[in-house]
């Protein structure tokens, strides 16, 4: 495949799935992976499992793995191919939701008290608690092989339910831990 | 939107700088509250009410939460043009600084010392993907329907590996049907 044939690839994968992004975007970390390491074999699963860290440590809405994926995909085409799929990758995935978003903002006190408006906020929660679990699991299959590491996930898991640290902590820790040895790959 | 804006609307070059700072401040985390902070506290562009049905209108649509905040922000004032105006000031400098780890990332990913830092944050950051569905259970937890909803969701997709799009286009009109409001029966 040429660069221009990823190109394009990923931009249609991306747009077609915005406006399954229920739930603050997050529910479509598996689809992510199913897509970009299984189906389109952009990237393996390990740099999979490395491009998702990299973007929860990064400043900014942790969504933005889709740049790096997009970067991940133009990648063996040169690095210019890269960096275009990867902002073309980003804007894609951000164009649908956000003219449904401004439709929403424009027209949202007139729909106060719809049956739909209703039945729409309290319908999606449920399948969006089922869709987080799924992705949950995922990451951590694809993260984790050996009892350290799932150890370390666990821990992290907790805290972040039972305390207000932040996450950050957890990232330099655990790379530390990493570094001599005691979470591997 | 029942209250009025504090002060005059912003212009899109207004919106733009506005969410660029909004980012800046966020470097650490806690972007929501930072938009709060600047946008109804400092620049006193909105109310805290009209801010807060934005970000019920934000996490219930399709789209990563934050992004559609500074698109709420954007349109409430200027429409489309200045939701675009938001979203690139609130993602320029991320975004970019982004990419550059990204391209720091393929080009050095395969040294040794590199890969077993990484292998550990990678740990930490399942943990945190994992917390996500516990964030929001306890919402759940006492409606049976809603946990018989969320359980059949994740059995389809571990277990029966269906994919996203079907799942969503098919529970979501069935779960929206159940839930649907009933206006109360009058009584014989």
């Amino acid at each position: 495949m040429s660069g221009l044939d990823t190109f394009l690839q990923v931009i249609w994968t991306f747009l077609r799935l915005s406006l399954f992004s229920l739930g603050g975007g997050n529910t479509l970390l598996q689809e992510y992976h199913h897509l970009a390491v299984n189906h389109f074999h952009w990237i393996t699963d390990s740099q999979f499992a490395d491009l998702y860290a990299l973007a929860e440590a990064a400043p900014g809405p942790s969504s933005m793995i889709v740049g790096l994926l997009g970067l991940g995909a133009g990648w063996p085409h040169g690095p210019l191919w890269g960096l275009g799929t990867g902002v073309a990758a980003e804007i894609a995935v951000l164009l649908p939701s956000t003219l449904v978003m401004v439709m929403a903002a424009l027209s949202w006190s007139q729909l106060k008290d719809a049956p739909i408006r209703v039945a729409f906020e309290r319908g999606l929660g449920p399948i969006t608690l089922g869709i987080l679990f799924s992705v949950g699991v995922t990451v951590l299959r694809t993260a984790d092989h050996h009892l350290p590491a799932y150890l370390v996930s666990l821990l992290v898991c907790a805290l972040m339910l039972f305390t207000r640290i932040s996450p950050l902590y957890f990232m330099v820790v655990a790379g530390l831990l990493g570094a001599v040895g005691i979470i591997q790959r | 939107m029942t209250a009025a804006p504090q002060g005059p609307a912003p212009s899109r070059r207004q919106l733009f700088f506005g969410m660029l700072q909004v980012a800046l401040s966020a470097f650490g985390g806690g972007l929501s509250a930072w938009s709060q902070r600047i946008v109804v506290e400092q620049r006193r562009w909105m109310s805290n009410e009209s801010f807060l049905t934005g970000l019920t209108v934000a996490r219930l649509f399709p789209g990563p939460n934050q992004i559609n905040m500074a698109v709420y922000i954007g349109a409430y004032f200027r429409g489309l043009p200045g939701a675009m105006a938001a979203i690139a000031g609130m993602l320029l400098l991320p975004f970019s600084l982004l990419m550059l780890v990204g391209f720091v990332y393929f080009q050095f990913h395969a040294l040794p010392a590199v890969d077993r830092v990484l292998t550990g944050v990678v740990a930490a950051a399942a943990g945190m993907a994992l917390s996500m569905g516990f964030k929001i259970l306890d919402e759940y937890w006492k409606d049976p329907l809603a946990l018989l909803l969320a359980a059949l969701t994740f059995i389809g997709l571990q277990f029966f590996h269906l994919q996203l799009i079907p799942v969503v286009l098919v529970g979501g009109p069935i779960a929206m049907a159940l839930y649907w409001p009933r206006p109360a029966k009058p009584k014989p």
